[in-house]
């Protein structure tokens, strides 16, 4: 994987009437990955990722793409993205096949990159039907078929798995992972749920109320997510001096003693000693931290994502 | 910009606004003869290329706005309803020349009706046996007229209809411009031209003077005063629609 900067942002904000929608972000998407952009609904993702499209003006910062400022070559940077932000944009009256000629004499496509495209999509059967006849799954993947269709550097996907049912985002999901392999397409794609960019992902960036509060490789969240071992003893004041005194940290949680990254056979030794010095254990449990435990306490939000 | 106009006219497929057009025109056509036929029936003297040149030109007033309000509102409701302008706006396409690509591909189509009122116009005049030659000049000057207010109509048209999503707004539009280009002969003049739709009246190329115990048809010039006005709405209705929708946020 290169690590060249696809898209690098620098402190970029949205105001609408005073309000930041979008405060000081900087996004950092190398080439070739998964970018997960993750955040409740109204955190500012779709804002941003508008703002990389040139939909919208930013009221502050810069945003540069394939190294180039937006700005001065936005021409030549939509050339080569592909997008598809919010719903999927189509003309209803008119069926799958001519939804993708109009893309195709818009970005002046040979037509194999249309058959290409429907048949990744798995919509060359249903080409002929008119758009508006599609299930919402089918014009979720008309959607992302004339986002692909010119086989861009980077495809920026806002929800692209919004209102399918479990089987459809599968299918989404696997057709999305499979895109920088196999074309070498670095994708942007932002979620309100967790599960859906852990599994997609390989790198995340997390936005709550404008303000971007994680930014890093999927491994380094997933390191977050550490497990932690908490003790419950007879006399927990005699427990944290006997372990200090063996260079442990515990921390106080409660009625427990709580051990941060540590070993099996540490667990074992702390429990030995406590059991030589008469004080008893009564209660030895391993805490695992979610991600979605990570996620609420990064976002402070306590609520339904 | 050409292929982006190729687009509208590709876009517009199975959109039935040829189908409409059609049905408009043959109603007013039908009307207008019909009455003209009565009218000639009553009176043979009426019997003239006048006669067909400044009945179209008044019924245009009442067809001719609805005819433009729907057209333009079908081309333009087509983005709002598939929400494509955040589609084509982030495959590099300028909205400045979507905007215009709208505004000729409307206009051309109008052309087509109007070119076909003349037309037929022509054919009714031969089964009448008119007298006369063959009316080139009327017949320019009502194409020209007529196309001239059209363009101001459709700028207007389209303003609302790219700017407003509900096509309600712009069809009501339509239809108060057809209610006031139907009456407009009956305001005084000064009011009469600050209302766009009046002048496919102003500018036919014929009047009716109306005397007792009935009138006679006249050719007129047209006020170059009334050209101008015209133009102008058209420039204003179209820059001021133009950098409203190109400056709207996706």
């Amino acid at each position: 994987m290169s690590s060249s900067i696809i898209v690098q942002t620098h402190n970029l904000s949205k105001t609408y009437e005073a309000v930041n929608r979008v405060n000081r972000v900087n996004l950092h998407v190398q080439e070739g990955e998964i970018y997960g952009f993750l955040g409740p609904n109204g955190a500012g993702k779709t804002t941003t990722l508008k703002m990389l499209l040139g939909l919208i003006k930013p009221s502050e910062g810069t945003i540069h793409i394939f190294g180039e400022s937006l700005s001065k070559h936005r021409p030549s940077i939509l050339q080569r993205t592909g997008s598809l932000i919010e719903s999927p944009s189509f003309y209803g009256h008119l069926t799958g096949l001519e939804n993708m000629k109009v893309m195709q004499r818009l970005r002046n496509v040979p037509d194999r990159n249309v058959d290409e495209a429907l048949r990744i999509v798995r919509l060359e059967n249903q080409k002929n039907k008119k758009a508006e006849q599609y299930s919402l799954g089918m014009k979720q993947r008309l959607g992302i078929a004339m986002a692909l269709l010119a086989f861009p550097k980077l495809l920026i996907l806002d929800e692209p798995t919004n209102g399918l049912d479990p089987a459809g985002i599968g299918e989404i999901r696997e057709l999305i992972k499979s895109l920088p392999a196999r074309y070498g397409i670095t994708i942007l794609l932002s979620s309100h749920l967790l599960s859906e960019i852990e599994q997609i992902a390989t790198s995340v960036g997390i936005i709550s109320e404008g303000k971007l509060l994680f930014q890093g490789s999927m491994a380094s969240l997933q390191h977050e997510s550490r497990t932690s071992i908490l003790l419950k003893t007879g006399d927990n004041v005699r427990a944290e001096k006997i372990l200090l005194a063996r260079a442990y940290s515990p921390a106080r949680m409660g009625s427990r003693l709580k051990f941060a990254n540590i070993a099996d056979t540490e667990v074992a030794e702390m429990n030995r000693l406590l059991v030589e010095h008469n004080v008893p254990v009564t209660r030895i449990e391993e805490q695992k931290k979610s991600l979605e435990d990570i996620f609420l306490e990064l976002t402070g939000k306590e609520r339904s994502l | 910009m050409i292929k982006i106009l190729g687009l509208e006219y590709f876009k517009i497929r199975r959109k039935k606004i040829w189908t409409m057009i059609i049905l408009f025109l043959v109603v007013e056509m039908l009307w207008a003869f019909m009455s003209i036929s009565r009218s000639i029936a009553g009176n043979p003297d009426q019997a003239v290329w006048e006669s067909v040149f400044f009945s179209i030109s008044s019924m245009n007033g009442l067809f001719m706005p609805i005819i433009s309000a729907i057209v333009v509102s079908r081309i333009c409701d087509m983005e709002h309803k598939g929400a494509t302008w955040k589609m084509l706006v982030a495959t590099n396409v300028s909205r400045s020349h979507l905007y215009a690509a709208k505004y000729i591909c409307a206009n051309s189509l109008l052309l087509y009706g109007i070119l076909a009122q003349g037309a037929l116009m022509i054919v009714f005049g031969l089964i009448k046996d008119f007298p006369g030659a063959l009316p080139i000049e009327l017949l320019s000057r009502f194409i020209g007229g007529s196309l001239l207010t059209t363009l101001a109509v459709t700028a207007l048209q389209q303003w609302i209809s790219m700017a407003i999503k509900n096509q309600a707004f712009a069809l009501c539009l339509g239809m108060l411009g057809g209610f006031i280009g139907m009456t407009a002969g009956l305001f005084p003049d000064a009011v009469r031209h600050i209302f766009i739709w009046s002048y496919y009246l102003d500018l036919s190329p014929v009047t009716y003077l109306y005397a007792e115990p009935s009138g006679s048809y006249m050719v007129q010039l047209v006020s170059p005063g009334i050209v101008v006005a015209a133009l102008i709405m058209t420039i204003l209705f179209y820059i001021a629609g133009s950098i409203h929708v190109t400056r709207q946020e996706i």
